[in-house]
């Protein structure tokens, strides 16, 4: 028997949310007897899009993070639920429609946020990995079919070969802490940047060339802006400080302390030519 | 810990049936990222990608294959169709669809053209009062004596027939221009003739330096993704969206593409006012510009190439034509102004230094110019001249050497399949013509590309048709025209001895003009006039122009109707025909666009003169034999499979790619202008309009003119001092899609106000929100002199500071008809203005208006003012109902 799992890249998403749609296009209105109640038709996200924007005017990125249900090896939800929740021999974690009524506190048991309560069901709805399908003889759920850049990858994570399984290897927990076994993993989790573009005051000219050094939190990066005079030091951890410094030949280094809260631009950074 | 192994038996997942669809909305006979429909119970229960083998060997196909660096582009295994495609249903279920045919409760037609009152026309009602419902029997009686009566008063070219556009994709029940089979064979009608509206810059001035194009883009554009994909350095998308526009024409192929070019090395960098959904993905760099002001941009990079000896100058020599006209006015000989960097910069808000950066990083590399459509480069005031400066940067560095093209991303020059090898990739429609019922199936399709009444109103002249009885204008504005089409002169109406008139009943069914064309506002006011005797409107949605209409015949959509679609556009993986079997049965009383026709045909004695004697099954095998497809599959084994990939032709490497010839040797090769090269200097242009200041013989900076003041050094400013920029819609194309409740949840799709109400994003910078004390999510009023919008402000670093970014295209819902939207349809109060005063396109993009917030007491003040407005029946998920409009309905 398989081991289902997913692999997010969030690298190649492009946001064009047709996972969340097909996904609602299966579910919204339409019963799954055994495996899932009608879907309401607006306000559920079993595939949620979590659109992330990281830097400030005009350096700025976007992600979109496909957040489904992480299908967890020790899922939470199921703890003390009776058999409303169970965990498949293919690992895909079910809430039973039936078993699983009007227990709202089996919604309130993921720390993902993934279980939605269906008012007008009485019940709490997820990500099945549309299990009725692969029953079914189907290889892949709905928003793997309708991902049209690769960036959802879907398999058995016992097959070794398998493109879930290698893409594993490059993949991260969203939160490890949770210790949750999560058969969902992603690639390319937005982090913090630092970034800014540098010029020359005299010439009114880009600098292309400078060193810029960013220090702290015990280590060391060096980037040499590029023909813009940009430079960007990208996948900062959160909440760190650091020391920045600008240098190039002739002209009067500077630097700055930043805070990665967030990410952070600092914009148009003017050297003066050294005395 | 949890139970394992109680999973439930094996599932019933059967469907009755799968038929396949071409579900873009690009419509007429182009097709689309073809898609799966299940269909179970009558009902539809799932839209998905088609897998194209499944019924054939992928290898049958040939797929191609473009590497660089080692690594390869190829086709999926899958169709890769837009979100809306996916969730298709929810347009043929939309609680919007109008389920019977409706009459406008106070329209009487016994009434004298301007009769108010019990037992009139009541014109002035129009877009104002409810609607009955009437039986089909009754609505074609009503249409069938106003034509006769029409007919009799005026003559057939007093009907004006709006029937172009972009729409589903179906040969024989065409979304558009059905009416066309009727009128006819009637004497006639006028025809609203389609500007090409995302194209303007390039149809008005790009044509005018490389010759007529494709719609004024550079054509030949052969082969031209393969050229990019192995030898560009840099691709500069200016304006266009590629991962949004594209959707609407053939999926996501444009998406995995940009994808390929970041994976290779290819930097791209992207020049609009918004981060757009292209730049925040696949962007090196983002240079943001202040709409509509990239023609100074443009010109500081010539400036710098020409100071810095940086361009081509053997091919500037011999492929080009006025450089020293260009030259001389860049650097400031001709009007004392050098456009330098700083020049430009306090136009278009580009730091000088990074425009020095860019001309010269430009200057070195191999670099192509891509597009999807003009975004907000060529759809403004005065697009022309942005659009007729690009060329002239491509002239400048070796247009057609290897790496430099102009490119519209992957909606041509991807390679080219067996049967369309060697033409177009329209040249396939050509088969059609002259087969037994080839103009018969062609004829709704040409109101789009073609002008061809007898009688023609650019569409960005219809309300000032009405308002002042006649309109000149300079060349047609239809798509296919040439070039020198542009020189000639019309006037409407045409002289009264060849049968011109007035129009004075407007038959439509593409009734968006309110919320995708110029001063849509203008449509409220105008089709109020009384010399505008009878509306009608036939449309699967009560939407837009539709509420101002007489008469509403209901239509279906393609999910409900038998037909065929050629999907042989580029940009998917492969070209495709679909046979496009009914997937339900029609919703309500509704008939396709062709039948609704038919019924009205037979009340006027015309039904055997519209359908030909041939059924729909009749035209559905004679588009496949027309259009030579029986040379590559049986009828039998089609109509068994009900779909077919047409294999890459295995010589698609060999033709060259773009402009190349020409680059190689222009005088074998001329392109198809006067002197066969690049006319930098149009002598053509300056002898047909030796005083235009607004589109002179060389392209310019027109700060203002007598068409437009939209600048932010205008007067205006001081009142309006933002910049609108309006795409194509994300979630959108066109007026097409804006009832999906399901992309409404889109971060970027609605935003819902403090009154539930879902209200058209509007993109505001933190900075300028802060200023106006806006806050994310708040109801703001965008306005100008010629209304206001209401819409939902977005705070987002995405859109630069004095720019707001709106998409066009969101459902009219008017509080007060020609005054105050709040459906957020943005070209309500766009500029009345044509792109200038010789050329009749539309400037929607870039003009001067303020945003402030709504507060809670202005709203009350509006619903105490409007109870009618706001009492409307409004769906929490989708948004406007039909019933909100019908008497009794539900």
């Amino acid at each position: 028997m398989p081991r289902y799992g997913m692999v997010v890249d969030v690298t190649r998403c492009n946001g064009c949310y047709n996972c969340f749609i097909a996904c609602k296009d299966e579910y919204c209105g339409i019963a799954r007897p055994g495996y899932s109640a009608p879907q309401p038709m607006t306000g559920q996200t079993w595939m949620k899009i979590l659109p992330k924007e990281r830097g400030q005017f005009p350096k700025v990125k976007q992600d979109y993070i496909a957040i489904p249900c992480m299908q967890c090896e020790k899922p939470g939800c199921a703890e003390g639920s009776d058999g409303a929740v169970y965990k498949r021999g293919d690992g895909i974690v079910m809430v039973d429609p039936e078993k699983a009524k009007d227990r709202p506190e089996i919604v309130s048991k993921c720390p993902y946020r993934v279980i939605y309560w269906n008012e007008i069901e009485q019940v709490g709805q997820k990500c099945t990995f549309c299990a009725h399908l692969l029953d079914a003889g189907w290889k892949e759920p709905r928003c793997v079919e309708a991902c049209p850049t690769g960036t959802l990858i879907f398999g058995d994570l016992d097959a070794p070969d398998s493109a879930v399984s290698q893409a594993w290897k490059r993949a991260e927990a969203m939160h490890p802490e949770y210790g949750m076994g999560d058969k969902v993993r992603f690639i390319g989790l937005p982090k913090n940047f630092v970034a800014g573009a540098v010029v020359f005051g005299d010439k009114d000219e880009c600098a292309k060339g400078a060193t810029v050094t960013l220090e702290g939190e015990g280590r060391e990066a060096t980037a040499v802006t590029d023909g813009f005079g940009d430079f960007e030091f990208e996948g900062l951890p959160g909440g760190a400080s650091f020391t920045l410094s600008i240098a190039a030949p002739g002209y009067m280094g500077q630097t700055f302390t930043v805070k990665t809260s967030k990410s952070i631009y600092l914009g148009d950074i003017i050297l003066e030519k050294s005395s | 810990m949890a139970a394992i192994g109680n999973e439930p038996t094996k599932p019933d997942t059967s469907v009755d049936k799968t038929v396949y669809k071409a579900l873009g909305l690009s419509g007429g006979i182009f097709g689309a990222s073809p898609c799966a429909v299940d269909v179970k119970d009558g009902k539809i229960i799932r839209i998905r990608p088609l897998h194209w083998g499944e019924k054939y060997d992928f290898q049958s196909f040939n797929p191609w294959k473009i590497t660089r660096n080692g690594k390869a582009f190829e086709p999926l295994h899958k169709s890769v169709p837009a979100p809306w495609s996916l969730a298709y249903k929810k347009r043929t279920y939309s609680p919007n669809r109008v389920k019977y045919p409706l009459k406008r409760v106070d329209w009487d037609p016994s009434g004298a053209p301007d009769s108010t009152g019990p037992g009139g026309r009541n014109p002035q009602n129009r877009g104002k009062s409810k609607f009955v419902r009437i039986s089909w029997d009754e609505a074609t009686d009503l249409i069938a004596a106003e034509i006769k009566r029409i007919h009799k008063e005026y003559g057939p070219l007093a009907i004006l027939v709006q029937g172009d556009g972009h729409g589903e994709c179906k040969m024989i029940h065409a979304p558009h221009g059905c009416s066309t089979l009727l009128f006819d064979k009637m004497g006639g009608f006028t025809q609203q003739v389609r500007n090409p509206d995302s194209w303007e810059g390039w149809y008005w001035g790009a044509k005018h330096v490389w010759g007529k194009g494709f719609i004024g883009m550079m054509a030949p554009a052969d082969n031209v993704v393969k050229d990019i994909c192995e030898n560009s350095d840099m691709v500069v998308v200016w304006g266009g969206d590629p991962e949004t526009t594209h959707w609407g024409f053939r999926g996501q192929l444009a998406s995995r593409l940009l994808f390929f070019w970041n994976q290779v090395g290819i930097k791209q960098v992207y020049i609009c006012p918004d981060l757009n959904y292209s730049a925040c993905i696949h962007g090196d760099k983002w240079i943001p510009v202040l709409p509509n002001t990239d023609a100074a941009l443009q010109l500081a990079i010539i400036y710098t190439w020409i100071t810095e000896g940086t361009y081509d100058k053997e091919y500037v020599e011999t492929h080009t034509v006025g450089f020293d006209k260009i030259k001389a006015y860049v650097l400031g000989e001709e009007d004392g102004t050098p456009k330098t960097p700083k020049w430009a910069s306090a136009k278009c808000g580009v730091p000088t230094w990074t425009i020095k950066a860019l001309a010269r990083d430009w200057a070195k590399k191999a670099v192509t110019i891509g597009h999807y459509f003009a975004g907000g480069m060529a759809r403004g005031p005065y697009a022309h001249e942005p659009a007729r400066l690009e060329v002239i940067l491509l002239g400048m560095q070796g247009l057609g050497k290897p790496g430099v093209h102009q490119t519209q991303i992957a909606y041509t020059g991807m390679p080219k399949n067996i049967i369309a090898g060697g033409k177009d990739h329209m040249g396939t429609f050509g088969n059609l013509v002259g087969t037994p019922a080839g103009e018969r199936i062609l004829k709704p399709h040409r109101g789009t590309p073609t002008a061809w009444g007898k009688q023609m109103v650019p569409k960005t002249l219809i309300e000032e048709a009405i308002k002042k009885g006649t309109v000149d204008f300079w060349g047609t504005g239809g798509h296919e025209e040439e070039t020198a089409n542009q020189y000639k002169k019309y006037t409407y109406p045409i002289p009264k001895e060849d049968g011109g008139t007035e129009f004075h009943m407007m038959w439509t069914d593409t009734p968006c003009r309110q919320t995708c064309w110029n001063c849509g506002n203008d449509v409220a006011e105008t089709v109020r006039d009384p010399k505008i005797e009878c509306v009608v409107a036939q449309h699967p949605w009560l939407e837009n122009d539709c509420i101002f209409a007489d008469i509403v015949l209901p239509t279906n959509t393609t999910l409900e109707v038998d037909d065929i679609s050629p999907c042989l556009r580029d940009g998917d993986s492969f070209q495709s025909v679909i046979l496009m079997r009914k997937a339900i049965e029609p919703v309500g009383e509704s008939k396709s666009d062709y039948e609704a026709i038919v019924e009205v045909a037979k009340k006027l004695g015309m039904e055997e003169a519209v359908t030909e004697g041939f059924t729909v099954e009749d035209l559905i095998h004679l588009t496949y034999t027309g259009m030579k497809f029986d040379k590559i599959i049986s009828w039998e084994e089609f109509q068994e499979k009900d779909y077919f990939v047409i294999p890459v032709s295995p010589e698609w490497e060999k033709w060259p790619a773009g402009l190349f010839n020409f680059y190689k040797d222009p005088e074998a090769n001329p392109i198809p202008t006067p002197t066969g090269k690049l006319e930098f200097y149009s002598e053509s242009l300056a002898e047909a309009f030796p005083n235009d200041e607004e589109r002179p013989p060389i392209p310019k900076w027109i700060e203002k003119g007598i068409t437009h003041d939209e600048r932010i050094s205008s007067k205006r400013a001081q009142a309006y001092p933002l910049l609108v920029l309006s795409n194509h819609g994300r979630w959108r194309v066109h007026a097409q899609g804006d009832d999906i409740p399901w992309s409404k949840e889109a971060m970027t799709g609605k935003v819902r106000g403090f009154d539930g109400y879902l209200y058209e994003p509007c993109w505001i910078n933190p900075q300028d929100a802060a200023a106006r004390g806006i806050q994310n999510g708040d109801i703001v009023r965008v306005h100008n002199e010629r209304g206001s919008v209401l819409c939902g402000a977005l705070v987002f670093e995405r859109v630069m500071p004095g720019a707001v970014s709106i998409d066009h295209g969101a459902r009219t819902d008017y509080i007060i008809p020609g005054r105050l939207d709040r459906g957020g349809a943005i070209n309500t109060i766009t500029p009345e203005g044509l792109t200038s005063r010789h050329a009749a396109g539309q400037a929607t993009t870039a003009f001067l208006v303020e945003v402030e917030r709504v507060s809670m007491q202005q709203m009350d003040e509006w619903r105490r003012n409007h109870p009618e407005a706001f009492a409307r029946e409004y769906d929490l998920a989708s948004g406007l109902r039909f019933n909100a409009w019908v008497e009794g309905g539900r």
